[in-house]
């Protein structure tokens, strides 16, 4: 029993090994014959994790545009900057023909343009983004993303104009929006600006806002309900708004409302999200959500993919060959959407 | 009457050890009531008992394990992959991004009964991997932790899915399951609540009234005597890991039909909370030590936490330092208990 723990340990080493390795090339995606593929330039993606649902959009958008394009081999970073930086070096060991990184920790960038630098191979950042200190470094280095606080400010507005077309929203009739927000991970650089601008969008209206709670779900669905159970136990009848930094807490505050006999019998809450997913749709469809915000995930991973293919071909990006503008040299900016009943369809 | 004094204050301070967790639990509900009275209502309680359902479950299955003197890290991965199986073949015909798109609605315990199976089966192994191949439970169970995340993965991953957040779960499954209940308004208790307590009470007769239940304990306790006294430890360990990953298969299906959806992120770190709520209901993670009241009154120690610290408005940052201690001054206390018997 003793003699053998050493070798049920290195067992147990190396299974996870296996797991931790075949985790990764696993879900990587070759596009495009494989006669071809010698021609195509390759693309070294990493995403900062493969649970994150948004970011599993962009991930499938940027295979679908390297179809016939490029060859493209993703990688999940597991949400720890060190593993991902283990994965860029094999990267560059392997040779690509240009990166596409979407960064755990955006202030890693500055070490990542460097190594990028060193082996003379182009980065395309996306949907985190890095200083502009980092971003000067390096002339073959860009950025594509979205404006957080668009999100933040698109949120806001839905709420003014339900606001404004239902008087009887403002429950206690002081002129005041009182609201609860339900953050994503503390820190998180999209969390504090929705947070931050949905509230003033609010106030640039010229509506009061009084935020009675505001607490973090990590993102949360089940943790969301959890907290806005609890918002619900000490406000009540108080809350006449939820702002949710995404569309799974939205989605979890809906359920805790339901559970306490809103939308049912003409009792109705506004609850607004970010991200449009798929069960968020289905909530603007059954009424129980009021809105959501589109991160345009399909334009990001498709900008992202060519200027990745631009790059690697050893052009500078324009409209021309990308496809999109670029903005002061480096930038792509992919406009958010509003979501709501009446346009849904654009985000399907 | 001078030594009567004496033996008082011993009787008043073993008492006092003896239920220090259940005096914790006072505690914080008054302490939280003190500093808003708003939150003494039955309303309150019902939203903690409504919350604590599903962790109950996972934590009854927890104990199972730890009473044997072993631990169980798969507990919130198979709990993910059961919510993910069940939701994904519980999906309104309407729903515009189905798992299975061709996929008629199929009888409600169908796929219940196929998270818990699954859930039994992954227990299985862990079983057979702790008992016949004499791997540590720790090891074992952290091999199939991380293997169970990636099988969920795949399968979360799978076309025309692709990882996408599953919604659009059919009302009769998160009504029953859910959040559905019997009586009206505050009179009401949740379905799940009783589920909850029903589950309770099958673990209490297993724990206290069957020859397994015994056997766990004996086995927790001192697993040489187990032996020598003639108990089949290795079907013992089979059964109770199988029990152990049946209650996660539960407990996930229930956390999807809470929630009305679910991804492969549902149950991440799961089974540090349900170690945690054990371990402060005073199970002895050495083995051979637990109750049935004691865990649960674990799961509402951090329910009442959770919920409670969240209405007064503390912040999520000074509710991690508060469970932390909690979890080490209920243990400290605890442990005091069999310190001083022996």
């Amino acid at each position: 029993m003793k003699k053998l723990f050493p070798v049920v340990i290195v067992g147990a080493m190396l299974f996870l090994a296996g797991c931790g390795a075949s985790s990764s090339p696993a879900p990587s995606s070759s596009s495009g014959t494989p006669s071809a593929s010698e021609k195509q330039p390759t693309i070294g993606v990493a995403i900062y994790k493969f649970d994150d649902t948004f970011m599993t959009g962009v991930r499938n958008a940027i295979s679908t545009a390297a179809q016939g394009k490029a060859t493209v081999d993703i990688v999940d970073g597991q949400n720890s900057q060190p593993t991902q930086n283990d994965k860029i070096d094999l990267f560059l060991n392997k040779k690509v023909n240009a990166l596409a990184i979407n960064p755990v920790d955006l202030t890693a960038a500055g070490v990542i343009i460097d190594k990028a630098k060193a082996a003379n191979t182009p980065v395309v950042f996306f949907n985190r983004e890095p200083m502009a200190s980092d971003m000067q470094k390096w002339d073959k280095v860009y950025y594509v993303g979205a404006k957080a606080e668009e999100s933040g400010i698109m949120q806001g507005q839905i709420l003014v104009d339900y606001w404004k077309a239902h008087p009887e929203m403002d429950k206690n009739k002081d002129g005041t929006m009182d609201v609860v927000i339900l953050t994503g991970e503390p820190g998180h650089p999209d969390a504090i600006a929705r947070t931050k601008f949905s509230v003033q969008a609010i106030q640039d209206a010229g509506i009061k806002v009084n935020i009675l709670a505001q607490d973090t779900a990590m993102w949360d669905r089940s943790k969301a309900q959890d907290k806005m159970a609890a918002f619900l136990g000490a406000q009540g009848e108080k809350i006449e708004a939820v702002l949710g930094n995404n569309d799974d807490m939205a989605l979890g505050a809906i359920e805790a409302l339901k559970a306490k006999g809103y939308f049912a019998n003409n009792k109705f809450m506004p609850v607004v999200g970010v991200d449009a997913t798929a069960p968020g749709l289905q909530a603007l469809k059954d009424g129980t959500l009021l809105g959501t915000v589109l991160n345009d995930a399909k334009n990001q991973g498709t900008a992202t993919l060519n200027l990745a293919v631009a790059l690697s071909k050893g052009l500078t990006p324009s409209k021309d060959n990308a496809g999109y503008e670029i903005t002061d040299g480096k930038y792509v900016w992919v406009p958010y959407k509003k979501i709501l009943k009446a346009n849904m369809a654009d985000a399907q | 009457m001078k030594t009567n004094n004496a033996t008082n204050a011993n009787r008043v301070g073993s008492f006092f050890f003896q239920y220090a967790i259940y005096f914790v639990l006072v505690f914080l509900v008054l302490g939280i009531t003190a500093i808003d009275p708003s939150f003494w209502s039955i309303n309150s309680l019902h939203d903690i008992l409504l919350q604590s359902s599903t962790r109950a479950i996972i934590a009854l299955g927890a104990a199972f394990v730890l009473i044997t003197g072993g631990v169980d890290l798969s507990a919130g991965r198979m709990v993910g992959f059961a919510a993910v199986l069940s939701a994904s073949m519980l999906q309104i015909q309407e729903y515009s991004h189905r798992f299975y798109p061709g996929l008629p609605d199929l009888p409600l315990w169908v796929p219940v009964l196929i998270a818990i199976f699954v859930g039994l089966l992954v227990g299985l192994i862990n079983g057979v991997i702790v008992s016949r191949f004499s791997v540590p439970p720790f090891i074992a169970t952290l091999g199939s932790m991380v293997a169970v995340l990636g099988l969920n993965s795949l399968y979360f991953d799978m076309k025309p899915n692709q990882s996408q957040p599953i919604g659009g779960l059919r009302p009769d499954f998160t009504s029953t399951l859910g959040s559905g209940y019997i009586g009206s308004g505050v009179y009401s208790i949740p379905y799940i609540v009783i589920i909850a307590l029903l589950v309770a009470g099958l673990v209490w007769v297993i724990f206290n009234k069957t020859i397994l239940g015994k056997s766990m304990y004996a086995i927790g306790g001192n697993i040489q005597a187990a032996i020598v006294s003639g108990i089949n430890v290795k079907r013992v360990l089979l059964y109770v890991y199988a029990a152990a990953g049946a209650l996660y298969g539960l407990a996930g299906v229930m956390e999807a039909a809470r929630t009305g959806g679910a991804t492969s992120s549902y149950g991440n770190m799961y089974e540090l909370d349900a170690i945690a709520a054990c371990v402060v209901g005073g199970v002895s993670t050495a083995g051979g030590i637990g109750t049935v009241p004691g865990v649960l009154v674990g799961v509402l120690i951090f329910g009442v936490i959770n919920y409670g610290l969240t209405y007064i408005g503390v912040s999520p940052y000074w509710q991690l330092i508060i469970k932390g201690l909690i979890i080490i001054v209920a243990v400290a206390f605890d442990i005091r208990k069999y310190l001083t018997k022996k």
